[in-house]
């Protein structure tokens, strides 16, 4: 049955870092709640596909692949200006970028999913966790204000 | 599948490290913005590092090995990294260096013309309207819906899965293709670079050797097969014409040449190429329908 070559390990860690790439786009798909973070995580996963198609035209010694390649961008650029109109648009009538907010098309049986549990009273910032500069250096002399105001 | 697992340890053993550094680094808690623990970010590395060594040691230079290990590596770090934001302007961020790494798996691919158009559509174009549309719905403070995510350890298991059936797929089954015709063809650039060295010295050879090469390669051109009548009553029916044979890779036009791209783009995908624009054209009409007007409200 198996009559052809098996890959080489160059071909194969190719295909399997593509793999890698579409896999950790679903992950990010399935899991995260953040609009725009699923649509990214749409855009790895594209990444990955265009990866393997390109290696598999090396791999034939066509321009297929990357012929292909060619179309799967045309459809990621579509796919992102869609994307990020429905996104807007969306986020006008919650406020909130919140996937768990947009459930009028689950099943009737299926338990509502928990609303946002933001209100918990923390709002943290997002750069909490960032260094600062330190304040250095010689603290600049203190300006009286008449000699700006007299300048024009 | 036993047997598979023991012959590759450091496969398997690199992907349930990956698994458990990406379940430890999704953000799981509501509140304070943590940093990524570096025990999960270490983890993460060693098992990528581990599942893209497994697969045996390659006699590639040098140079290409180095950059292969550096793009993949950053790649899926990058990956790794943009699904755990626990802000979506870094997840942006990492989006960005997983595009610009792939773009250099592209040029390892022999794809240069694909590694520049990916840069220009991403960097240039995704990557700014995402950045824009998150400072457009940015919050005072973080949501609590980027600081927990939902059914982390089932999506990882599932997803996992899925990435070992394909590595125990593609390691044990071969591929139905003809590595010997590729071989054939840099043979026949040799062996026509040698007949064109001997009309260099001889012109009487030249009937032979174009019809070795019309009769050997036979995407070359019809014309030279006609031109010589004594060769096709001789030479055994010709192949039946592959089909899309003008993307077939031969020595003017090697792989990843833009020469070759195009002429495999507007003659045998010319009708998908008219697809790919209208449906530009639609998409973005569409997305100029979906976006909110300024009439009706700011966002």
């Amino acid at each position: 049955m198996n009559t052809g070559t098996p890959m080489t390990p160059e071909e194969l860690r190719t295909l399997m870092v593509a793999a890698g790439l579409f896999i950790l786009g679903a992950i990010g798909f399935v899991t995260r709640r953040n609009l725009i973070l699923l649509v990214l995580s749409a855009e790895l996963m594209l990444h990955g596909v265009s990866l393997s198609l390109v290696t598999f035209g090396k791999i034939h010694q066509t321009a297929e692949g990357q012929a292909f390649t060619i179309f799967v961008l045309t459809v990621a650029a579509c796919e992102a200006g869609l994307a990020l109109s429905l996104v807007l648009s969306l986020y006008r009538q919650v406020h909130s970028l919140d996937v768990r907010l947009w459930t009028e098309l689950r099943e009737p049986d299926v338990p509502q999913p928990p609303a946002d549990d933001a209100g918990d009273g923390t709002p943290e910032s997002a750069y909490a966790g960032i260094p600062k500069l330190t304040p250095a250096g010689v603290a600049p002399r203190a300006v009286p204000a008449e000699t700006m105001t007299t300048k024009a | 599948m036993s047997a598979w697992l023991q012959q590759h340890p450091l496969t398997f053993g690199g992907l349930l490290l990956w698994a458990i550094g990406i379940v430890l680094l999704m953000p799981s808690r509501s509140g304070a913005v943590k940093r990524p623990s570096p025990v999960a970010l270490g983890l993460t590395g060693f098992g990528l590092a581990a599942f893209l060594g497994g697969f045996g040691r390659t006699d590639a230079a040098l140079v290409p090995e180095l950059l292969f290990w550096i793009f993949s590596l950053a790649a899926l770090a990058g990956g790794v990294l943009m699904i755990t934001a626990h802000n979506p302007v870094y997840g942006a961020l990492w989006f960005a260096v997983t595009t610009l790494c792939t773009c250099g798996l592209f040029l390892t691919q022999s794809a240069p013309f694909l590694a520049a158009a990916t840069v220009i559509v991403y960097a240039g174009a995704v990557i700014v309207t995402f950045l824009f549309v998150i400072m457009l719905a940015r919050q005072s403070g973080s949501a609590g819906y980027d600081q927990k995510s939902q059914n982390t350890v089932i999506a990882c298991l599932s997803a996992f899965l899925l990435i070992g059936a394909i590595t125990k797929t593609l390691q044990t089954t071969t591929i139905e293709f003809n590595r010997t015709a590729v071989a054939a063809a840099t043979d026949q650039k040799q062996s026509t670079s040698e007949a064109e060295a001997a009309e260099d010295q001889d012109p009487e050879p030249v009937q032979a050797s174009a019809g070795r090469s019309a009769s050997g390669l036979p995407m070359t051109s019809n014309s030279v097969q006609l031109a010589d009548p004594l060769q096709i009553a001789t030479a055994s029916p010709p192949p039946a014409p592959t089909p899309n044979f003008l993307s077939k890779a031969d020595e003017k036009t090697p792989v990843g040449s833009l020469r070759g791209l195009g002429r495999s783009l507007f003659s045998d995908y010319l009708f998908a190429v008219e697809l790919a624009g209208t449906l530009l054209l639609v998409a973005s009409i569409g997305a100029i329908a979906i976006a909110p007007r300024r009439e009706e409200g700011a966002l």
